[in-house]
């Protein structure tokens, strides 16, 4: 099969390991895939600010980037959701755009769910050690749906004890723009997650989208927790 | 067992859930006991006496004042139940004091057993077409959470329900 | 148009965060409604049961005005008054000139949101009247000088402590924070208010337009009485509240309590159809409906119109975690949480509420837990295009939005984009400042984009 990867802007800039990591996992499945090298962003940021001429710009950008039929991976839950769900209903007045984007759509994949539902990789050999929990970000959750897919992942992992977490659905205060708009609040609601957590016992938290690990794992230091964040992708390559 | 013995056996498990005292009787001759059973000595008791089996209650009943203002407890019949949710039904037709089921501390309530509807639906197609002046679905005592989520039972209303189905 | 001194959200929750006890007050309160709701939702099926009531409330509001008639006219020939106030200041005078007409000196009161919108109590008071809030949570802040933080449990920001407190010190009861005790110590003190009030003011959760009856959901009796014992009952809610007939009614006795407070059902539902007639000895003899427009037939003209729907439930507030982590006063108007980001937004301005469409991190929660399925996060979201598209959006966010516009589209701007900051990182963490900046890692040396090449 053939997979265009969208890295996302977060991964790009802030956590490339997370990238890699995915890397070393469809290599090691035989993965043939490309990285459109004119990517950027999903647009997520303006979309969720309310400034749609420049989501536009963003989306044209992305289904201009990701032509074809390939199917198209992201690590990340928001920016699946974004393209998947929100594309559509930014071309409403543009019949050609629209028909663009809703084809796109139905390429698109979150990284556990291409992981699972394409490569089943739940089904092959995983090791780990230690115990980890589990944070179901928001779109991933509720716009996706993908609910069982990290899940399986964690589980297949053998040796790795699973600790889901009380709460595990409830927003970790990430929520793009608003940690930015509303760092306070952002903060305070972080600390909650910590909490339920470091509650846990668990040596790790994982997850499948770099906002939420990043805004956790901040929480988390400012608690002087020792709990190791790590994307879903870095958890499933550490087993491979 | 019969449509009624189920609506009865539904309503029973429904009104126990939202602190009602439930009690049921075979026939009227065992109403004197559950009367004694339930209603407190010594204290001022209404019983508006405009139903057959209002007015047979009565007869066992002391202290009986003819207004339900300065009552402790109030006895009587109701309109209806409704097993779904386990509630009681007080409506105004007929020159019935819907307040008798409000002010008094203790409400007593009367339910012929063939009075008991399954759903809410049932309820409506009967009584929801032309509605009496007031009509209060009535499930449990009064209560509130409103300190810390707190639950207390009895707050405006009676403190104390009893449902007897006859 | 409601006027409202403009709020500031932000300011507003810095503060909110700070208080501990609010914050306590808060996390209980989250986890028992959490809980409870889980239990009660076992006992229906939740999605067929709200499709059902977001059809039955779509019908209505699309055919609005022709079911105000019909409910106006049918509440009439039960006996009722039925009066139209287009704004607060049109309510608020109507029902002063109804006290007026009865020589009223005490009124006693029932929980009505709407009431609050209007700020009904303190025209009263201005008016010469004594109003006394009966519904235990309103009877508390009441006596505490504020309003409202939560739309079901007003008083839930405050805890046993600070209650036994304000009893003692404005009730003479002897200092107690056992819940039990303060609210049979409320009992007894409004119960000869209820017994001796000239007229019963109360809201309604629906106005049924078949039969012109009214709909309350109440557990204390307060609404009870207040509907009742008076000679004079005044209810006023907002035109939007109507369902067809008592036949749709069920649906909302298994959503309403369910979603508000994880009961299975109210203590009390009580029908009111017009005031007492012959042969009637229950029923209040004078029984005048207030229907309160305000805003809400503007808002049935726009594309936010589905907020309309909205029961008044509280569930949206109860799982949003931004409510929980601030509460309600933060919102600066009536009405808290998602559905009041929307319904201020909306009845007050986007020139008063500009920064209140920040409040929420697009979780969607609140779209799982509505009964009747208003697309809350939509709407916020259709709310802050509003805010770009009338320019309330700060210069700061449109320039930088305008340069990630930009950036997004050329890659090379962006890749040098990440270049710089990745080098003057230290520049942007003083910028962007400890509580944004400061909670990023630094910016890789190598992204991954060039990585890949």
């Amino acid at each position: 099969m053939y997979v265009q990867l969208f890295g996302t802007c977060l991964v790009d800039s802030f956590f490339p390991e997370v990238g890699e990591a995915t890397v070393q996992i469809f290599n090691k499945f035989g993965v043939d895939f490309t990285f459109p090298k004119e990517q950027t962003c999903c647009g997520q940021p303006a979309f969720n600010a309310g400034y749609l001429s420049e989501s536009r710009d963003a989306a044209e950008h992305f289904i201009n980037t990701f032509s074809g039929t390939d199917m198209i991976v992201t690590p990340s839950g928001s920016c699946a959701a974004m393209v998947k769900h929100h594309y559509p209903e930014l071309f409403q007045d543009n019949p050609q755009m629209l028909e663009a984007a809703r084809k796109v759509g139905e390429r698109v994949y979150e990284l556990s769910q291409f992981l699972v539902n394409v490569l089943y990789v739940h089904e092959a050999a995983l090791t780990g050690s230690g115990s980890v929990t589990y944070h179901s970000s928001c779109h991933l959750t509720r716009t996706l749906g993908a609910v069982q897919e990290p899940q399986l992942l964690i589980s297949a992992i053998k040796g790795m004890e699973f600790r889901p977490m009380p709460d595990a659905t409830r927003c970790c205060g990430f929520g793009g723009v608003f940690m930015a708009k509303l760092p306070e609040i952002s903060m305070a609601i972080a600390d909650d997650k910590a909490e339920s957590i470091i509650a846990t016992g668990a040596d790790i938290v994982t997850g499948c989208d770099c906002g939420c690990l990043m805004n956790i794992s901040d929480a988390l230091k400012k608690r002087g927790s020792a709990v190791k964040v790590k994307h879903i992708a870095e958890l499933v390559a550490e087993a491979l | 067992m019969s449509v009624n013995d189920a609506n009865v056996a539904l309503f029973m498990e429904n009104a126990a859930k939202v602190a009602a005292g439930l009690h049921q009787i075979a026939g009227k001759d065992e109403l004197q006991g559950k009367l004694a059973e339930i209603v407190e000595q010594d204290v001022d008791v209404f019983c508006p006496k405009q139903t057959e089996l209002e007015k047979f209650a009565a007869g066992f009943l002391d202290h009986l004042i003819p207004q339900y203002r300065e009552a402790w407890v109030t006895v009587e019949e109701v309109t209806a139940a409704i097993a779904e949710t386990g509630s009681i039904v007080c409506t105004s037709a007929n020159g019935k004091a819907v307040q008798a089921s409000l002010i008094p501390s203790h409400h007593v309530a009367l339910v012929p057993r063939e009075k008991i509807f399954a759903t809410l639906d049932d309820f409506f197609v009967e009584y929801g077409v032309s509605p009496s002046t007031n009509m209060t679905i009535i499930t449990g005592p009064s209560r509130t959470a409103d300190i810390e989520l707190n639950l207390v039972i009895g707050v405006h209303g009676p403190e104390k329900l009893d449902i007897i189905i006859v | 148009m409601n006027t409202q001194t403009s709020l500031n959200f932000r300011t507003n929750a810095a503060a909110a965060i700070k208080d501990s006890s609010l914050r306590k007050a808060m996390r209980n309160a989250t986890e028992t409604f959490g809980s409870k709701r889980t239990v009660a939702m076992a006992s229906i099926d939740f999605e067929v049961l709200r499709e059902k009531a977001s059809a039955i409330r779509m019908e209505v509001i699309n055919n609005l005005p022709a079911y105000i008639e019909k409910f106006t006219s049918n509440a009439t020939a039960a006996g009722a008054i039925v009066h139209r106030a287009v704004d607060a200041k049109s309510a608020n005078q109507i029902i002063a000139g109804i006290l007026k007409d009865h020589d009223v000196k005490m009124v006693a009161k029932g929980k009505s949101m709407v009431s609050e919108e209007t700020h009904l109590n303190a025209h009263l008071e201005e008016e010469g009247f004594e109003v006394v809030e009966t519904d235990l949570g309103e009877y508390i802040i009441q006596l505490e000088g504020e309003t409202p933080s939560h739309i079901i449990v007003p008083a839930i920001h405050k805890n046993r402590q600070q209650i036994g407190k304000l009893f003692h010190e404005r009730l003479g009861m002897e200092y107690s924070e056992d819940p039990q005790a303060l609210t049979k110590f409320a009992r007894k003190v409004l119960r000869e208010k209820f017994l001796t009030a000239d007229a019963g003011i109360s809201g309604a959760n629906f106005a049924i337009a078949e039969s012109g009856s009214l709909v309350l959901f109440t557990n204390e009796g307060n609404g009870r009485m207040v509907t009742s014992v008076p000679p004079l009952h005044i209810a006023i809610l907002s035109v939007e509240k109507i369902l067809p007939s008592l036949d749709e009614l069920p649906t909302f006795m298994r959503l309403l309590p369910r979603s508000a407070t994880g009961q299975m059902l109210t203590s009390y539902v009580s029908i009111l159809t017009g005031n007492r007639k012959e042969g009637d000895v229950t029923g209040a003899q004078e029984l005048h409906v207030v229907l309160l427009d305000n805003g809400r037939l503007e808002i049935l003209k726009g594309d936010c119109r589905e907020i309309l729907k909205c029961i008044r439930c509280g569930a949206c507030m109860n799982v949003c975690p931004v409510y929980r982590t601030v509460g309600g006063h933060s919102y600066g108007w009536t009405y808290p949480g998602p559905m009041g980001i929307i319904l201020t937004t909306l009845l007050t301005g986007m020139a008063n509420s500009y920064s209140l469409v920040d409040a929420s991190t697009l979780c969607g929660a609140c779209n799982d837990a509505c009964p009747v399925k208003v697309p809350l996060k939509e709407m916020i979201l259709k709310q802050r295009v509003r805010r770009v598209k009338e320019g309330y959006s700060s210069t700061a966010v449109s320039l930088g939005m305008g340069l990630f516009g930009m950036a997004i589209k050329h890659p090379l701007m962006f890749s040098t984009g990440e270049t710089l900051a990745s080098k003057f990182w230290s520049v942007m963490r003083t910028v962007g400042g400890e509580n944004v900046a400061g909670r990023l890692p630094s910016p890789a040396k190598i992204p991954f984009s060039r990585r890949m090449s």
